[in-house]
């Protein structure tokens, strides 16, 4: 592929962000597409005008809308709404001072793990900062501070973490899609030659217990790796 | 890694030291000795492609002319000593601080040869030393990584330029792998920064 190295191996966090709009979000639609409320108005108009009716995949979620009651949508059609003010875009609810606020006890006292925080927490922060900063009950820029202190604090336990990889395994629970694809490059490669070392070794020495108990180790990160990949598609 | 890789190349040109086993007649230019031959004995820098060939590759036993009995088993036309990368001296380096460790200097492809020595002759030792030497580099070379980014985020010129004389100075004293590592990483951190603060 004639693709750079980096788009090759890694995803951009362009393409990330691509593949969380495709998540669900809450939204407080400002108009009605439901059809049984057409049909009742028809009924006591007693004509046939036509209410515009959504192109969709599926009929219903987003033609069974209602004004003002929460409906579930994906996240790039709330934010094509949000753009022309048809909705108002419910933030989740860990997305709340408090619940930051506990998350950010929570990764202060226990040193050793990652607050349980949803996958795509620091993109969807992210974007519904850009897209949507007037429909939280927050200030937005304290929000933004808190995201920022998990993401150090986290970034920091990550660097420690690092000391306990080896050629095959490495476990941080917890991690959210963007923090892993930011450290995929440095992890990957580093845990490449470390096995390749590893494999040096074991294939010289022609050991064949050793060698099975590297195979169980492959699949052990294999694994993990592959845990990530599936939380990701 | 493919035959046109000049990381391989490179790392299949270092020199080893070697004890040749065999007079070779007509080989005497390789110790400045042009017309003469190498005695049995002498040492010898050699690239790591050529000696790992001649340390394998067997001579047929010896006959000796007046008794015509075979002297020994076969023996190989050299045999390969531990090169300096893995000398003791470097190795004491390597275990007192692997991070202040300029492995540049030592070799730009010292990984590569590393595992590459480790494949000869199957040493475990090594394998974990080098490994952990990895390791320990592995957590700077992230905090490198990450670091740069923060400074240009800043923005501010002093900072700035005092930082990255900081990283070249570190980054010259890594290895040619590292230095690779070091760059994606460092494109990987600088992406998210970028993506997080496009308005």
């Amino acid at each position: 592929m004639s693709l750079p190295n980096q788009l090759q191996d890694t995803f951009s966090p362009k393409e990330l962000q691509f593949m969380v709009e495709n998540e669900p979000i809450k939204i407080f639609p400002r108009f009605t597409t439901r059809q049984r409320i057409r049909k009742q108005r028809n009924d006591l108009l007693g004509t046939d005008s036509h209410r515009w009716k959504m192109m969709t995949m599926d009929d219903t979620s987003l033609n069974n809308m209602m004004a003002m009651q929460s409906t579930t949508v994906t996240l790039w059609i709330a934010l094509l709404l949000k753009q022309q003010s048809k909705c108002n875009i419910i933030a989740p609810e860990w997305l709340t001072s408090k619940a930051l606020d506990r998350a950010l006890q929570f990764e202060q006292t226990n040193t050793l793990r990652f607050s349980p925080l949803p996958w795509d927490w620091l993109i969807i922060s992210e974007i519904l900062f850009k897209k949507a900063p007037d429909d939280f009950h927050d200030r937005v820029h304290e929000l933004r501070s808190k995201i920022q202190d998990l993401r150090e604090i986290r970034q920091l336990k990550v660097a420690k973490g690092i000391r306990y990889m080896n050629e095959s395994h490495l476990q941080l629970d917890n991690l959210s899609l963007l923090e892993i694809n930011e450290l995929r490059p440095f992890i990957s490669g580093i845990m490449d030659k470390l096995r390749d070392i590893h494999l040096a070794a074991v294939d010289a020495g022609g050991e064949d217990e050793m060698m099975g108990e590297e195979d169980d180790n492959d699949e052990m990160f294999n694994g993990t790796m592959r845990n990530e990949s599936s939380r990701m598609s | 890694m493919g035959y046109y890789d000049i990381d391989d190349v490179l790392t299949d040109n270092a020199e080893i030291p070697c004890k040749f086993l065999h007079d070779i007649p007509g080989l005497g230019y390789l110790e400045n000795n042009p017309g003469g031959s190498i005695h049995v004995n002498s040492q010898l820098k050699l690239p790591l492609w050529l000696a790992r060939v001649l340390a394998i590759v067997e001579v047929a036993p010896e006959v000796d002319p007046i008794t015509g009995i075979a002297s020994e088993e076969n023996t190989p036309f050299i045999t390969l000593m531990t090169p300096e990368a893995f000398s003791i001296k470097v190795i004491n380096a390597i275990k007192t601080d692997p991070v202040a460790l300029d492995i540049h200097s030592i070799n730009p492809q010292f990984y590569a040869l590393a595992i590459k020595w480790i494949g000869l002759f199957g040493d475990r030792d090594l394998a974990e030393i080098v490994s952990e030497l990895l390791l320990k580099r592995a957590q700077v070379i992230n905090s490198h990584a990450n670091s740069i980014t923060i400074s240009y985020k800043n923005d501010s010129i002093n900072h700035n330029s005092k930082s990255m004389n900081n990283q070249t100075v570190f980054t010259l004293t890594l290895d040619e792998f590292e230095k690779k590592i070091f760059k994606q990483a460092n494109e990987s951190y600088k992406d998210i920064k970028k993506w997080m603060f496009q308005s």
